[in-house]
């Protein structure tokens, strides 16, 4: 690693210059951001702006155009291996084999990260998130919620440094939803940096650290919900969309329109 | 999880392995429909070439274990896995497993495996429910060689069933065009070598992926019979390896997108 590669200190992921391109088309176009220790930031952005792709680069599931993806000072092209050994991840829509039981699914998951558990730890492990009884289920038996709760257990089996979460409240109950980013706040007060992708603007206002608003594959705006809010109050656009007190909804819809993405 | 989280983060390479193959083989054990396929469709072969005037039709006894010892495996790799294969690619199994640090190579590798030790297990039964059938008494050595010859066609199967996954995204499509495969390698292996279809379509048949395949296995069975077209059938059989494994390899999709 060249000296200019150097990760700078206490940020776990480092993204410069990500270019990822389907044909002729550019899903992401030179995006830059980093995330520090025990930080929740969002990427925000209307359908097919280049979320998940960017997503997609950093958990090394496609290799990118141009630009590097340093976690934990690891490069994800260099060392995959290594580098999505620190990271945990919950994709969009989770699918595990669906012959397995849920125990079966832990003991795998848990295996691929190099952690051995006994059975004893998979019902305790699985206690802990209300499945200890379920462990003989298939995944399609569990409820939305549970699956939910499953996935994100699995995705954080071996402590990792990062957690990268693809809409983790889609599709979920309000009980359920709340649960979960008490889980995942109760994750970043551990240490753990977590970006997530979401449509809530209200849930990305409350518990995210800093977002980034990301369209047509380039990154808008970048920085902290409230400081976003203040730099946009008086942009024509979003006075425009905001209906009473600017929110950081009308700075989404004011920086990317009011069109319909499909 | 408290005893676990300490536990080094950069995965052991073995015990990855190890995971992958306990998932695959519960998962490939409860596809019970692919796995009674291979073993029924074999039986019955050889069940109904049981008579003397039926056996020497298709080429003697020997000849009668091959061909079944090639649909069974055949059955397993072209119609199971690739099935598997195209319906996990699509439901995204793939992605989740590709998100760890398991590399695609183990991921794919542990599947493959599998299936190669399913044929052996096919393989090893047809030939002795086949033995006894024909009353046929083989050696440890034919039985070895059977297992062999085993591999080689499993492969052969496989790659066959990789480069099909690769071309067709689409699980549906991958089923029915896997099942009108498997059925056009059946009625070559059945009427083209048996001379039902004349000339030409015979040579098309004897030189096939399931051609190449049953002269191998009828010449193991048969090794003081073992000629030059034993050796270039497993030249050819080798050669079929090559091309599916790269189209299978090169064209591969872990995503339908």
């Amino acid at each position: 690693m060249s000296s200019t590669d150097q990760p700078r200190r206490d940020v776990i992921l480092d993204v410069r210059d990500l270019t990822v391109s389907y044909r002729a088309t550019k899903a992401v176009d030179r995006v830059s951001l980093h995330i520090n220790r025990g930080e929740i930031f969002g990427l925000l952005g209307p359908n097919g702006a280049g979320k998940t792709s960017t997503l997609s680069a950093i958990e090394g599931l496609l290799k990118p155009g141009s630009g590097t993806v340093l976690v934990d000072g690891v490069d994800v092209q260099r060392h995959p291996a290594q580098a999505k050994s620190k990271m945990g991840v919950q994709l969009q829509a989770t699918s595990f084999q669906g012959q397995l039981s849920i125990r079966q699914i832990v003991q795998l998951y848990a295996g691929l990260y190099g952690i051995e558990l006994s059975d004893g730890q998979i019902t305790e492990g699985l206690s802990t998130i209300g499945l200890g009884h379920e462990s003989p289920k298939l995944f399609k038996q569990l409820s939305g919620g549970q699956q939910q709760r499953l996935s994100l257990f699995i995705a954080v089996i071996h402590d990792p440094v990062l957690l990268l979460l693809d809409e983790p409240t889609s599709g979920l109950d309000p009980q359920s939803r709340r649960q979960l980013w008490s889980r995942i706040e109760h994750l970043r007060d551990e240490g753990s940096s977590i970006l997530l992708t979401t449509h809530s603007m209200e849930e990305a206002q409350a518990v995210c650290d800093r977002v980034a608003i990301i369209d047509h594959g380039t990154v808008l705006a970048n920085g902290a919900p409230g400081d976003l809010i203040d730099q946009h109050r008086d942009d024509p656009l979003v006075r425009q969309a905001a209906r009473g007190a600017v929110t950081l909804e009308d700075v989404f819809i004011g920086l990317t329109g009011s069109e319909i993405r499909d | 999880m408290t005893s676990t989280t300490s536990i080094a983060a950069t995965a052991n390479s073995r015990l990855i392995l190890s995971s992958l193959l306990r998932a695959d083989f519960i998962v490939f054990l409860k596809n019970r429909r692919s796995l009674i396929m291979s073993i029924l469709l074999p039986y019955l072969i050889l069940e109904s070439t049981n008579s003397k005037t039926s056996t020497a039709n298709l080429g003697g006894p020997l000849f009668v274990i091959g061909l079944s010892i090639t649909y069974g495996i055949a059955s397993t790799s072209i119609m199971g896995y690739s099935l598997a294969t195209a319906r996990d690619r699509e439901k995204g199994v793939f992605q989740r497993l590709r998100v760890t640090p398991a590399s695609t190579g183990a991921i794919m590798g542990s599947r493959l495996i599998v299936q190669l030790l399913a044929n052996l297990v096919i393989a090893l039964v047809v030939v002795g429910l086949g033995a006894r059938a024909h009353h046929l008494s083989l050696s440890v050595g034919q039985y070895g060689l059977v297992l062999l010859v085993s591999v080689l066609g499993g492969a052969m199967f496989l790659c066959i069933a990789q480069a099909l996954v690769a071309l067709v995204k689409s699980s549906e499509t991958v089923n029915s065009t896997a099942r009108l495969l498997y059925i056009g390698l059946i009625l070559l292996g059945l009427l083209g070598q048996g001379g039902t279809l004349g000339h030409p379509w015979g040579t098309v048949a004897r030189w096939s992926p399931v051609g190449t395949v049953m002269t191998l296995f009828a010449g193991v069975l048969h090794l003081s019979a073992w000629d030059g077209r034993d050796l270039e059938s497993l030249l050819v059989s080798v050669g079929y390896i090559v091309v599916f494994a790269v189209i299978g390899i090169r064209w591969f999709q872990w995503e339908v997108r």
